[in-house]
């Protein structure tokens, strides 16, 4: 086995509609946890629907824990623990029942599974249909964690969590990691991806448009600051640093657009009488924006 | 340890385990109650069907209803029951593999180590297993009927009537595999399996009807499912029939193979 868990070589899905991947080629190495990020319709849950051989690929090829994704994927899928997106099971079913059919084809135990609902607490005996979007969701994180894979893809794994529950999330993906398993999430939640993933794939427009570390991420995004002031007076200086952009003035306050080095922005800001000071991060969306631009054109 | 394909089939019967009742009873109940009023309306019946004309009678399984086999089927056995048993095979294949991919279930199932074409397979041998439950409740529902009213249905000939719609039901439910290698939208499965249930029906009815147009009926499965409750099984057409449903099943296993799993 080589060392990556995902390899991708020009691999397309394409759509009459237009929408799916276009020549997509990204190798997720063994052990990483790898955020796979954009908006709505970007083309992610199809490059996830690929790799498990749900969706045949157009052209190009993939390889899951060094086997072919087509010709191997039953292999594979022995080794690789699976959330959907939007996940269900069936309105009537219990997420025991779900589970016991899971555990049967999979020929795994249940002692991890009910460790986890205990963990996430979830309540497997409830059929799906009564649950909250949340809970339904704590079920499918357990259907794919339950018997350790070696790789675990997410497709928006949080959505609907409490924040409590997305820290025991965040928690598990660390215990993956130590363990030696690969994570392979797409999320919006950048937080999330902040906070646990080692690289970020952007895909825009059915494209991967950058392949970049966390931090090298959040660190070109642009903050939105707003300050306000005493005295407006004599802001000019701002508008020359290094980074900062879009800046508007509106009656004693300032809001602009900031990405880089925050020091000499501080060092400027603090030679005027700061009534008010707030610097919101930037979603995803606008560190699209920011990096990509509308026409989605990388660096 | 159960094999993956007993777990598959055995999912798909805790699921739908509501589904014989559901089915059976109404279907039961409307047999009883056939098997039952029979010896008050036999008089009846017997002089406004001898004014029927002949062609219409063999059109329609009607024969001279001088016994309660050929009152029920000519009631339930020659219409109903195949058309709604064959409908509900339909619905359990529809359950497995196109409902499951609208519920999210498949995309879950196919998840773990198992092959599509073992989950069509578990989906037609379950939907299989799911038509002989109801037949059988049917059945027993009208022996009572026949018990309560005194009149004297034949445990063998009824057993025989109703074993007969088993292989028609499973060629709705191979259908119902190759509809869903084609769509996974379970209107459009269900849709096509009963519109075509229909089809062969008035085929087979308008090549009894019209000499000229007998050839017709070789396109329709009714003309194989024939009349077992008066005549006994056919074999040739029982296995036939079932031979003809697992072609279209192994057919619609392929198909399943090479599609796309999105809607």
């Amino acid at each position: 086995m080589s060392g990556a868990a995902i390899e991708t070589d020009r691999l397309s899905k394409l759509y009459p509609g237009g929408h799916g991947i276009a020549e997509l080629t990204m190798e997720v190495p063994t052990g990483e946890v790898f955020g796979f990020l954009g908006p709505n319709g970007a083309g992610k849950t199809t490059t996830i629907r690929a790799l498990l051989d749900l969706v045949h690929p157009t052209s190009g090829s993939a390889r899951l824990l060094g086997l072919d994704s087509r010709r191997d994927s039953v292999a594979i899928r022995r080794l690789v623990g699976n959330l959907p997106g939007d996940f269900g099971f069936g309105r009537e079913t219990t997420g025991r029942a779900a589970l016991g059919l899971l555990a049967r084809l999979r020929d795994a135990g249940t002692d991890r599974a009910e460790e986890l609902a205990h963990r996430f607490r979830a309540d497997l005996d409830r059929p799906l249909g009564e649950l909250s979007r949340g809970n339904r969701q704590k079920i499918g994180l357990i259907l794919a964690a339950f018997h350790r894979p070696d790789l675990l893809i997410l497709d928006e794994p949080t959505g609907g969590l409490d924040p409590m529950m997305q820290e025991e999330f965040l928690a598990l993906v660390a215990e993956e990691r130590e363990r030696g398993a690969t994570v392979f999430l797409s999320s919006h939640e950048l937080d999330e991806v902040e906070r646990i993933c080692d690289r970020v794939g952007i895909v825009r427009d059915a494209r991967l448009v950058a392949v970049e570390r966390v931090p090298d991420l959040l660190g070109r995004a642009r903050r939105k600051v707003s300050v306000r002031f005493t005295d407006p007076a004599g802001l000019d200086e701002l508008e020359r640093i290094d980074g900062v952009s879009d800046v508007a003035r509106d009656d004693g306050a300032v809001s602009f657009r900031f990405a880089g080095d925050l020091d000499p922005v501080v060092k400027s800001l603090a030679a005027h009488h700061v009534t008010d000071l707030e610097i919101s991060r930037p979603t995803l969306e606008e560190v699209f924006l920011g990096y990509y631009g509308d026409a989605g054109e990388g660096r | 340890m159960r094999s993956p394909l007993a777990s598959l089939v055995e999912f798909h019967l805790r699921e739908r385990r509501r589904s014989p009742l559901a089915w059976g009873l109404p279907l039961g109940l409307m047999s009883a109650f056939i098997v039952a009023i029979y010896p008050s309306v036999q008089g009846a019946l017997t002089e406004v069907v001898e004014k029927y004309p002949e062609g219409l009678k063999q059109a329609f399984g009607i024969g001279e209803l001088s016994n309660v086999e050929q009152y029920l089927h000519g009631e339930m056995l020659s219409l109903i029951v195949p058309l709604a048993v064959g409908y509900l095979a339909a619905r359990a294949v529809a359950s497995d593999l196109s409902g499951a991919a609208e519920s999210g279930r498949l995309e879950v199932v196919l998840s773990a180590p198992v092959r599509r074409s073992l989950v069509c397979l578990g989906a037609f041998l379950a939907a299989a297993v799911e038509i002989a439950a109801v037949l059988l409740l049917t059945l027993v529902l009208s022996l009572l009927g026949s018990v309560a009213a005194g009149s004297g249905l034949g445990v063998g000939h009824a057993l025989a009537g109703f074993a007969a719609v088993w292989p028609l039901a499973l060629v709705g439910a191979g259908l119902a595999v190759v509809v869903c290698g084609l769509s996974l939208k379970t209107s459009v499965v269900t849709g096509v399996v009963a519109g075509s249930l229909v089809a062969m029906y008035v085929l087979d009815l308008i090549g009894k009807l019209d000499e000229g147009l007998d050839a017709l009926r070789y396109a329709s499965i009714f003309k194989y499912y024939g009349n077992a409750i008066e005549t006994g099984i056919d074999p040739v057409a029982f296995v036939g029939l079932s031979a003809f449903a697992v072609i279209l099943a192994i057919v619609g296993m392929a198909l399943f193979e090479r599609r796309d799993l999105s809607l």
